[in-house]
């Protein structure tokens, strides 16, 4: 499908294959820990023992011990699928959202078991009790509405003694307000039936009508047994009209059973099967609001809220055990639809979500192979490599390619042969046939050029801002700070260059004992002085480097030059690292002012928000920076923009920089060294010494009927299908969307391989190879079953990010709000023949956050409100931030943990170990007795109600609130005090969970406007802001539209 | 009438450079697309006849207004008026890090103008003969 030079890019690129360069050369060999691969200067490397790993390779021609019997592999997945849909217990799954889970079951059952058995039965007992319930003829499916239910005249629910027998759990669908508000039957004992109030909803729904039905006139489809009649009607009739909302999953069993009870007149279990089938398949909540009244019917406790964060489809690899981790790659559905027909009922992204650097944890560490003498196995046609899906046949001497069935020969020294059920012998010895993720070492025929030493270059604002603020001095320290654990030591490179409106070099030889500083004032015609000794080896010059950095902050301490010659600078950046490639990191302060790439304030305009227009002030106006993005990406160099202005910086345009060579924005708006130390500290450091993986390109392969259409995130495309990263580590991920070909998809089961070839700071060539396989489905009912919201929301973020590129802001929203309207109604439809919906908003299980996610989405720095909400550089570089994340950071920026800690602090046990409980993100959660802490993954604010306990106040921050402290500049650090201690170690565990990001700590105030609405109140998603929507109102605007018909 | 002649033969010509043009970035288009060349080299290719095209074309509409064929001017304005817009608006030029996004919407443009400019020739061919046939009379 793809030629195999495709994956060697530094030929595609024209880019001449050197010979080892004159730098690397003079560089000790590198450290690699495995095989040695290449790069040794005269290939001799090659001739050391590819299997350097004993056990793993096994002698090709070695027939192996007899294997146990397994199934062949093909088999196996195939089967798992079915079962694995169904697996909940029913009760669970109702309570969940419906009602909550009444646990009180065992109380009310005499009580209701005595009722229905009590001889008062004529059960038409409804005409005393106006029919409240809702008119649409469900009653049988509503959950409680908003009102109390203590005014609602109920009658106990308690099912008959026959079937109660069987399945006790089921009665607790009875509502919680029984037997005092039950009137006395006796009142109604001879209501006449004709009086029946509820004839409608019967009416509606013929073949509900139990034998209680004697006296209606109807015949209903009935093969009760007259006994069994009685108890049955009661609860039933009762509830017909007796109630206001009828607890559904009662309603809900008889509604079904009618049919399943012609079947099986013997009533009993045999229900419950074909029950749990129905009621199960999704998820509800009543939306129904009552005739009459202002209440719009939704319990805002019975809300769904990711308190767990994001939970990784892990059951996948029960299903698929050969799959690679979740952690690596997410679809948004596990299951890919046969046709182009029913992927045009999906209205939701269909795509995958790749992060192939993800940080496994201890002791899951992603295999090492090397393929020696034999080459890496990779099938001739599609160029996919060898995977746990292949099928060995031919005793041993093919393989057929499990994404496009090519029989491929199996190589001699990879030959092994096959036990009696087809499986390899040494199966168990080769990672890459028994795991979905594999690292291979590539031999020299996937190098153009040596593998490149990790590089890293520094380009460091000097005008007076940079230096008033502090920045240079803490980034000169940090930077010291972790030089020795940059990666690839002794092979890394670095070098420096510091501009104001004029460039400064710094020679580095490390023959000299100071660094030497030239200057070069001319901007237009840019050359560098001593080309040789701007880029060195780092271990070589060692002092020359520690000097240059200690030096530093005070040769610019009295710069008074307030000019910033950006695109200059970024020029001659690029001519000292053109030839290596490398990390180019900036630290950039001022609006680039001088030379090319001189920058304009934009975004005063204010005429032009809210117009078409609008967008244009998101993308870059010069064509500058995404020329020297392309040619950065070209010479596999990575840039990290570090945006430090107080001012506009144009983070738009200085974002494509970024943006197209894999690069990531840090933006600090209003920098002060005294209270972004620490979260610069820990990005930078985060930045430097991170594992990345460089000059990578990055191809996923998928069957045949199944094309990747689009790639979203930080990369730059090299061809249709290969993106090119010149660096990429664990903290980026990428998404990328599917489309089908016209064919229908006949195998049962689709691959997707990921690719990524990259050099390791090592100085090794390896592909990290990922596998997996999903299921074909026919019905848009499994689709459902198997979505995955977080790769959901993942890819829908990147499009709306994408979208206010070219569109408003508004409008990029309304796109999100359509589309999970079109999936809810097609989902709908899926179950609204079968089943009473009416006045409930239905949704899987699967994707029962989806909604919350969405509406948090929309009221995202990137995404939220119009000109006043974000000033264009907090959007833009919003933007750029979350078309990188992970989902996992994702989602929890989405839905932030808020916690209160005042409780844990006096608390007098203080175990390390104890669980932060996470609040729904609404005001109604804060008590102003309170200490919350509340945590996005990037920022932490503390917010401090105003009756807390003063105690803590004053431990905490050393000062008294009556005071008035300026909470904006107080600083936070332990105390010694007890108080102060936990918290430092709540603050410290919260910022373990993510070492990707430092949170820096706001602390606000309540009351403490304006900055308490800014920083605090317009995060908590849940609720309802000037422009916004909250959680409840969402909710009801997603069910009125979903009822509309298309 | 030979003048006239004259100003079909070189509107002939200069519809002909265009039509070559246009068929190379076409080609240069499909080849990315093949994965023949790399983006790089694609845009600067195209690029690099981008001007040369707008400009032939610019030559050519002035032909027609000059020479007094307003039937034929009127009928090559809209390219000029879309050259004009896209110069302006700085797109002109292919961008190489959107190419792939792109490369459907630009293929498309120019297969458009490709159509466009062989209509334009055959018109000019039938009023090339036309004169001649005048000439004879």
């Amino acid at each position: 499908m793809h030629p195999f030079g495709n994956e060697k890019p530094l030929n595609a690129l024209g880019q001449p294959a050197m010979p080892a360069p004159a730098a690397s050369q003079a560089t000790p060999p590198f450290l690699s820990s495995g095989p040695v691969v290449g790069f040794g200067a005269s290939g001799a490397s090659r001739t050391t023992a590819p299997f350097s790993s004993s056990g793993a390779f096994p002698n090709p021609g070695a027939q192996g011990a007899p294997q146990a019997m397994a199934p062949p592999l093909s088999s196996r997945p195939i089967t798992g699928l079915e079962t694995s849909g169904y697996t909940s217990p029913p009760q669970g799954r109702f309570n969940g959202l419906t009602r909550p889970p009444q646990p009180s079951y065992p109380v009310q059952d005499p009580n209701s078991f005595q009722q229905s058995l009590a001889p008062r039965f004529p059960p038409t007992s409804q005409s005393p009790y106006p029919l409240r319930s809702p008119p649409f003829g469900a009653p049988s499916v509503g959950p409680p509405l908003g009102p109390p239910p203590a005014q609602v005249p109920v009658v106990p629910m308690g099912p008959p003694p026959q079937i109660s027998s069987p399945s006790p759990p089921r009665v607790s669908m009875a509502p919680p307000v029984l037997d005092s508000s039950v009137p006395a039957p006796t009142a109604v004992l001879h209501s006449p039936l004709p009086g029946n109030p509820n004839a409608p909803p019967l009416v509606n729904m013929p073949h509900q009508q139990f034998p209680a039905g004697r006296p209606v006139s109807m015949p209903a489809p009935q093969t009760f047994s007259a006994p069994n009649a009685p108890p049955y009607a009661s609860p039933f009739n009762a509830h017909q009209g007796g109630y206001v909302p009828p607890p559904p999953p009662v309603g809900a069993t008889l509604g079904f059973n009618s049919m399943g009870q012609t079947q099986y007149p013997s009533t009993g279990p045999p229900l419950e099967g074909t029950l749990q089938g129905l009621i199960e398949d999704f998820q509800s909540l009543s939306v129904a609001s009552t005739p009459g009244t202002l209440d719009h019917g939704i319990d805002p406790k019975l809300l769904a809220r990711p308190l767990e964060g994001d939970n990784e489809p892990t059951s996948i690899l029960e299903t698929y055990p050969l799959n690679c981790h979740p952690r690596y790659l997410r679809l948004t559905t596990h299951a890919i639809p046969s046709s182009q027909s029913l992927l045009a009922r999906w209205h939701l992204p269909l795509g995958v979500v790749v992060h192939p650097l993800a940080e496994a944890p201890d002791g899951e560490e992603v295999p090492v192979v090397n393929f020696g003498p034999a080459g890496v196995i990779r099938c001739r046609r599609c160029r996919t490599y060898v995977n746990p899906y292949v099928s060995f046949t031919d005793a041993g001497r093919k393989w057929r390619c499990n994404l496009c069935s090519l029989l491929n020969d199996v190589p001699g020294e990879y030959f092994c042969a096959l036990d009696a059920t087809g499986r390899r012998c040494d199966m168990d010895q080769r990672p890459e046939l028994c795991q979905g993720s594999v690292e291979i070492i590539a031999p020299t025929e996937y190098m153009v050029r040596p593998p490149m030493p990790p590089l890293y270059f520094f380009l460091i604002d000097v005008s007076v801002t940079a230096v008033r603020s502090g920045l240079l001095e803490v980034v000169s320290k940090t930077i010291k700070s972790c030089l020795n654990e940059l990666p690839g030591y002794p092979r890394t490179q670095i070098g420096f260059i510091t501009f104001d409106s004029t460039l400064h070099f710094y020679s580095l030889k490390s023959s000299s004992s100071q660094p030497q500083m030239m200057v070069v004032a001319d901007l237009e015609d840019i050359f560098l002085p001593m080309p040789d000794d701007l880029l060195v080896n780092l271990s070589d010059s060692r002092s020359v480097v520690d000097t240059l950095l200690d030096s530093l902050p005070s040769m610019f301490q009295d710069n008074a030059n307030v000019e910033s010659a950006f695109g200059p600078a970024l020029k001659a950046a690029f001519m000292v690292t053109g030839k290596l490639g490398g990390k180019l990191i900036v630290f950039q302060s001022t609006l680039p002012s001088l030379g090319v790439g001189r920058l304009r304030l934009r975004g005063e305009d204010l005429r032009v928000y809210g117009t078409d227009k609008e967008h244009s002030l998101q993308t870059p106006e010069d064509p500058f920076y995404k020329q020297m993005a392309a040619e950065f990406t070209k010479c596999q160099i990575a840039v990290d923009i570090f945006n430090f202005s107080d001012k506009y910086s144009d983070i738009a345009s200085l974002g494509t920089l970024a943006k197209y060579t894999g690069g990531q924005v840090y933006y600090y708006p209003s920098f002060h060294a005294s209270i972004h130390e620490e979260k610069l500290k820990h990005d930078l450091a985060r930045d430097l010494t991170r594992e990345t993986a460089w000059e990578a390109v990055m191809r996923i392969r998928c069957g045949k009927g199944v094309r990747f259409t689009t790639y979203h995130g930080h990369f730059m495309l090299r061809s249709t299908d290969l993106l090119a990263l010149p660096a990429v580590d664990c903290d980026k991920a990428f998404a990328m969307q599917l489309a089908l070909e016209e064919t229908l998809i006949t195998t049962q089961t689709a691959y997707f391989q990921v690719a990524l070839l990259y050099t390791s700071s090592s100085g090794e060539r390896r592909i990290r190879v990922l596998t997996t396989a999903v299921p074909v489905v026919t019905d848009l009912g499994d689709m459902y079953r198997q979505a995955d919201t977080g790769a959901i929301v993942s890819v829908m973020s990147r499009l709306a990010i994408e979208n206010t590129l070219s569109t408003k802001l508004e409008d990029a929203r309304q796109l999100l709000q359509l589309k999970i309207v079109k999936s809810l109604r097609e989902y709908r439809n899926l179950y609204v023949v079968q089943h009473r919906l009416a006045g409930r908003l239905i949704y899987p299980e699967s994707l029962k956050f989806l909604a919350l996610y969405v509406l948090s989405l929309c009221k995202t720095l990137a995404l939220r409100g119009g000109y006043a909400d974000a000033s264009l550089d907090e959007r833009c570089a919003a933007g750029y931030s979350m078309m990188i994340l992970p989902i996992g950071r994702l989602l929890r920026l989405l839905y932030p943990s808020l916690i209160r800690v005042d409780e844990i602090l006096l608390k007098a046990s203080h175990k390390s170990d104890e669980v932060l409980e996470r609040l729904p993100l609404t005001t109604e959660s804060l008590d102003s007795r309170g200490l919350y802490i509340y945590d996005n993954g990037f920022d932490f604010v503390i917010w401090f109600g105003r009756m807390l306990f003063p105690d803590i106040v004053t431990s905490i921050l050393g000062v008294d609130f009556s005071t008035f402290p300026d909470l904006s500049r107080a600083a936070l650090f332990e105390r010694d005090n007890e108080i102060s201690r936990k918290f430092t170690k709540i603050l410290m565990k919260l910022r373990a969970e993510d070492l990707s990001s430092y949170q820096l700590c706001h602390m606000v105030r309540q009351g403490e406007q304006p900055r308490e609405s800014s920083l605090f109140l317009s995060n908590l998603v849940e609720d309802q802001t000037a422009s916004t929507s909250g959680y409840r109102d969402w909710i009801l605007r997603l069910f009125r539209q979903t009822q509309q018909s298309s | 009438m030979v003048g006239g002649l004259l100003v079909w033969l070189i509107a002939f010509f200069l519809l002909v450079a265009l039509l070559v043009v246009v068929a190379y970035q076409l080609m240069c288009l499909a080849d990315l697309e093949f994965d023949y060349i790399n983006p790089y080299d694609s845009a600067s290719r195209i690029n690099y006849v981008v001007l040369p095209e707008f400009v032939l074309q610019g030559i050519l509409s002035l032909l027609f207004l000059l020479s007094g064929h307003w039937f034929m001017f009127l009928f090559s304005t809209p390219v000029l008026y879309y050259n004009v817009k896209l110069y302006q608006s700085r797109h002109h030029l292919i961008d190489v890090t959107e190419i792939f996004n792109l490369l459907n919407r630009e293929k498309k443009r120019r297969l458009f103008k490709l159509i466009y400019f062989v209509s334009l020739l055959f018109l000019s061919l039938f009023w090339m003969i036309w004169s001649v046939m005048e000439d004879d009379d």
